[in-house]
């Protein structure tokens, strides 16, 4: 159960990051940090104890493995995460290229 | 200091050297995807970076031309036509997509997984390709002009 909650924890951080920080990096990092926390949450549901991981290699006895549909459910996941920061990245290099600064309190010319 | 564009000296060399290994251990995480973990999507992601590598070490001049990148965009389209022509062939000789038409092999052989290592590679080459070619877009963006605040 303490897992569980770490693993809030860190989603809880990047929450605190995105309304805290005021640099457009710091927020896509922020957004990074609760992806990954969704993602340790998904492995986490699928981890059980003395186990070993669902690969079959030579001279292992098959015995009891950990869910691998979660995993297999994350890397989907991951290359999403991949997808959105590359472009939330454009985004904020397009911002740079127009206002010349990340701070958010100072792109505020964004009518005309 | 010096005026030509990349990093130093010492970066330089040593990317020289590094980058073919950094290349051929995406290979080698491509190629036995289907025996250890890992596959075309680690791999793929090894060779991006090894591209990338090359990209900080050297400047983005030096990579458009020792690199081309035409044809580097025609790997990326052609690939997912590939990985369709696979899938449909399966559907023609099994009845269902991406139906296993390749002699399975012996168990932890190299050749023991059908179409896997082919849909592998592809995939390899596609998150690779892909991978590169959105940095590289997002490395021609031009600071220079631009009106200040």
């Amino acid at each position: 159960m303490i897992v569980y909650l770490l693993c809030f924890i860190l989603f809880l951080v990047g929450i605190y990051g995105i309304l805290t920080k005021r640099d457009l990096i710091k927020i896509i990092l922020s957004i990074g940090i609760m992806g990954y926390a969704a993602n340790l949450m998904l492995i986490l549901f699928a981890y059980r104890n003395n186990s070993i991981y669902p690969i079959l290699s030579e001279g292992k006895a098959v015995s009891q493995m950990v869910d691998p549909l979660p995993q297999a459910l994350v890397l989907t996941s991951i290359v999403i995460e991949l997808g959105t920061t590359a472009m939330l990245v454009a985004l904020a290099l397009r911002l740079y290229e127009k206002y010349k600064t990340f701070d958010i309190t100072k792109i505020r010319r964004l009518k005309g | 200091m010096n005026k030509e564009p990349g990093m130093t000296l010492i970066v330089k060399t040593v990317t020289r050297i590094s980058v073919w290994l950094i290349i051929l251990y995406g290979f080698y995480i491509i190629f036995h995807g289907h025996l250890t973990p890992g596959g075309g999507f680690g791999g793929g992601v090894i060779i991006a970076l090894a591209l990338l590598n090359v990209l900080l070490a050297y400047g983005k001049d030096f990579t458009r031309k020792w690199l081309n990148i035409k044809l580097l965009e025609n790997f990326e389209s052609s690939s997912i036509t590939l990985f369709l022509i696979v899938g449909i062939i399966g559907m023609a000789v099994g009845g269902s997509f991406l139906f296993n038409f390749i002699d399975k092999g012996t168990l932890f052989n190299m050749l023991s997984s059908g179409t896997i290592l082919p849909l592998n590679i592809i995939i390899g080459i596609k998150v690779a390709m892909s991978l590169f070619l959105v940095v590289l877009a997002l490395a021609a963006y031009n600071f220079d002009k631009g009106d200040e605040q």
